[in-house]
């Protein structure tokens, strides 16, 4: 997608636009430690990594019985930044006492204390402030990760704003970041798109890549499973903390236990647009000041809004398709039939809109699938108008979109396709 | 207008510093260019205090002997920070121990300094040299937090940024405008930094950064 400047977010805006308004100061506490993090995600009933021990002096530190962890573990600081100071343990090595990192070199119970103590004296933390460390279970790798990740759990991050999960990415190390996840370390960033959970495009170190590094595997095409899950889980995390208005939540995929929260970020990175090719100030504006019911409803604004329009795709495979100004589209209801109806073809108007007595019809005002309504004041008076999520097909291309809904009963068809939606179609002005 | 002008002119006459004044009334418009750099360029930096302090030294040294000393403490304090990693020390005694190296290194050089035949730092004031020194710290904690290459770059970023302040502090023109309309190099950085302040728009090297998304 190409946008203008005024559309993308830059780091003068995060901050003075999102940051400073809406992420509160109690809410900066909670992600700047994991600790209280896990608190609050735990008090919501959400799921995070199960905490294996907690330091908060080299007293505890000196008296921790190391041979009483499991065989693989996590160690950070409660307070790091960017993933800095995490040590991830694979395995037990052959004596005891010592362990294989993700890269099979050993690390001992003297150096893990060291850097424990390092962790405390506030080496990891902003400000060099004294810090608490934690150890948490390792998160194991999922399997449709495993060729694409390396030595490492890939993460993904999703970013909410007002409840809706805006802009998503998945996070894959590499051998250069360590097997950690955040991406000026040297991990990937793949977008994906928010509506199907498929991803789209990479980045890798500020370059735009089309292949994992040093693999032949493409970035795009990867399903990530549980996606609604995933992203309901995402605005549950700003339910849980809503002092952070414009929040990243890291999400990881446990091989057993599926979605999991692993932290919050009170000032989600900006590569996210690159990864997703696609400007996140656009976003954001869409939906400022919409009044998000719950988080089911928030995944399927973002859903409906934000999806990939593969259109640049499948005008390369099909060519563009053309169209007259009366055309017969199938409608699906609610029940997934598909029901032939008359469509305008308008190029007048941005937004598909659809009459309400033929929406009722085919249950598509049922609470789920409205997403937002607002009320517009005209010549006819006060009237309140829904936007409902829609799917129909237009000359065999299934469209997926969001369409207002109106009175059209009196008007020659019930439907009329806008500009939005015409992507990739030619219209024929002239039957 | 001129109100401060005349108060000016009379503050010299009566022995205040040149200097002194000079510096105070162009100190803003340094901050100033500190605070663009990051907001309108990009540059990250470290903050405004340090890319000052080193403007400031650069002034009162000389720009090759700054640079100099500058140059030497970063080598010494990266070097014996790789040291340092293997004694498994608390932060701070770590620290010190980094700044009795350079402070040693420092004596070193400016004992050399007859037989190298570097001049000016044999009359060097002790006052920049510290706190030059004192800086090290900053630029070895980045080491420590962020990977040798940000840290590099991060450094390289504050030597323009100082190099730019020590411009601005010893250009003739720039003195002679601020001694002779000191009103407006006031004025002008008070209302320049009330604008980049609300600035919400790209940052020039964002434009670079967003290029495949933008147009």
């Amino acid at each position: 997608m190409i946008a203008k400047a005024s559309q993308i977010l830059g780091t003068n805006a995060r901050s003075i636009d999102y940051l400073k308004p809406l992420n509160k100061k109690k809410g900066r506490q909670i992600a700047n430690s994991k600790l209280l993090t896990k608190k609050y995600l735990t008090k919501a009933g959400l799921p995070t990594p199960q905490l294996l021990a907690v330091f908060r002096t080299p007293r505890e530190v000196e008296e921790f019985n190391w041979l009483s962890l499991p065989d693989n573990f996590v160690l950070k600081p409660a307070s790091g930044l960017g993933g800095e100071g995490v040590i991830i343990i694979k395995k037990r090595a052959k004596y005891a006492g010592e362990w294989h990192l993700m890269d099979d070199s050993i690390i001992n119970t003297a150096d893990l204390k060291q850097r424990v103590l390092d962790i405390l004296a506030g080496r990891h933390s902003l400000h060099n402030l004294p810090d608490r460390a934690m150890i948490e279970e390792r998160i194991k790798i999922a399997k449709v990760f495993r060729k694409y990740a390396f030595q490492g759990t890939p993460d993904i991050r999703v970013i909410v704003f007002n409840k809706v999960p805006v802009m998503a990415m998945l996070r894959l190390p590499t051998a250069q970041s360590k097997g950690k996840a955040n991406l000026h370390q040297g991990a990937v960033g793949v977008g994906v798109d928010i509506a199907t959970g498929i991803t789209t495009d990479g980045i890798h170190k500020g370059n735009f890549i089309r292949y994992i590094p040093g693999t032949k595997r493409k970035v795009n095409g990867l399903k990530l499973p549980h996606w609604h899950k995933i992203l309901t889980l995402a605005v549950k995390a700003q339910e849980a903390v809503p002092s952070l208005g414009f929040m990243g939540v890291d999400i990881v995929f446990d091989k057993k236990h599926g979605p999991v929260i692993l932290e919050l970020n009170n000032q989600p990175g900006l590569e996210i647009q690159n990864a997703n090719r696609s400007p996140l100030k656009k976003r954001l504006e869409r939906i400022v000041g919409l009044k998000v019911r719950d988080a089911e409803n928030g995944v399927n604004i973002g859903k409906t809004l934000f999806a990939e329009r593969f259109t640049d795709r499948v005008m390369a495979e099909e060519g563009v398709k053309t169209v007259k100004v009366w055309e017969t589209v199938k409608i699906r209801s609610a029940d997934k039939k598909k029901i032939e109806v008359k469509a305008k073809i308008d190029t007048g108007a941005w937004r598909t809109s659809i009459d309400r007595q033929l929406a009722e019809e085919l249950d598509l005002l049922r609470s789920d699938n409205v997403l937002w309504s607002k009320i517009y004041k005209s010549g006819l008076g006060v009237e309140r108008r829904e936007v409902i999520g829609l799917t129909f097909y237009l000359a065999g291309r299934k469209i997926e979109t969001i369409a207002s809904v109106s009175d059209r009963g009196h008007l020659r068809a019930p439907v009329i396709i806008g500009r939005k939606d015409l992507g990739g179609f030619m219209v024929k002005p002239r039957q | 207008m001129n109100v401060f002008q005349p108060l000016i002119t009379q503050a010299i006459a009566q022995g205040v510093s040149e200097e002194t004044i000079v510096l105070l009334l162009l100190l803003p418009l340094v901050a100033s260019l500190v605070a663009a750099a990051r907001h309108l360029v990009g540059f990250r930096g470290f903050g405004i205090l340090i890319p000052m302090a080193i403007a400031v030294t650069f002034v009162a040294t000389g720009i090759a002997t700054g640079m100099l000393v500058f140059l030497t403490i970063l080598t010494i304090a990266t070097l014996i920070r790789r040291f340092l990693e293997k004694f498994r020390l608390h932060y701070l005694p770590r620290m010190a121990l980094l700044l009795w190296f350079v402070s040693l290194g420092i004596l070193g050089l400016i004992l050399a300094a007859p037989f190298l035949r570097l001049g000016p730092l044999t009359t060097i004031s002790i006052f920049p040299i510290v706190i030059l020194i004192l800086m090290a710290e900053e630029f070895i904690a980045v080491q420590i937090r962020k990977s040798f290459r940000e840290a590099a770059n991060l450094t390289m970023e504050t030597i323009i940024l100082a190099f730019l302040g020590y411009l601005v502090f010893s250009l003739n023109c720039l003195r002679n405008f601020a001694l002779n309309y000191p009103l407006w190099v006031v004025l002008i950085p008070f209302f320049f930094n009330l604008w980049v302040g609300r600035f919400t728009g790209l940052r020039l090297l964002e434009y670079w950064r967003f290029r495949k998304i933008l147009r």
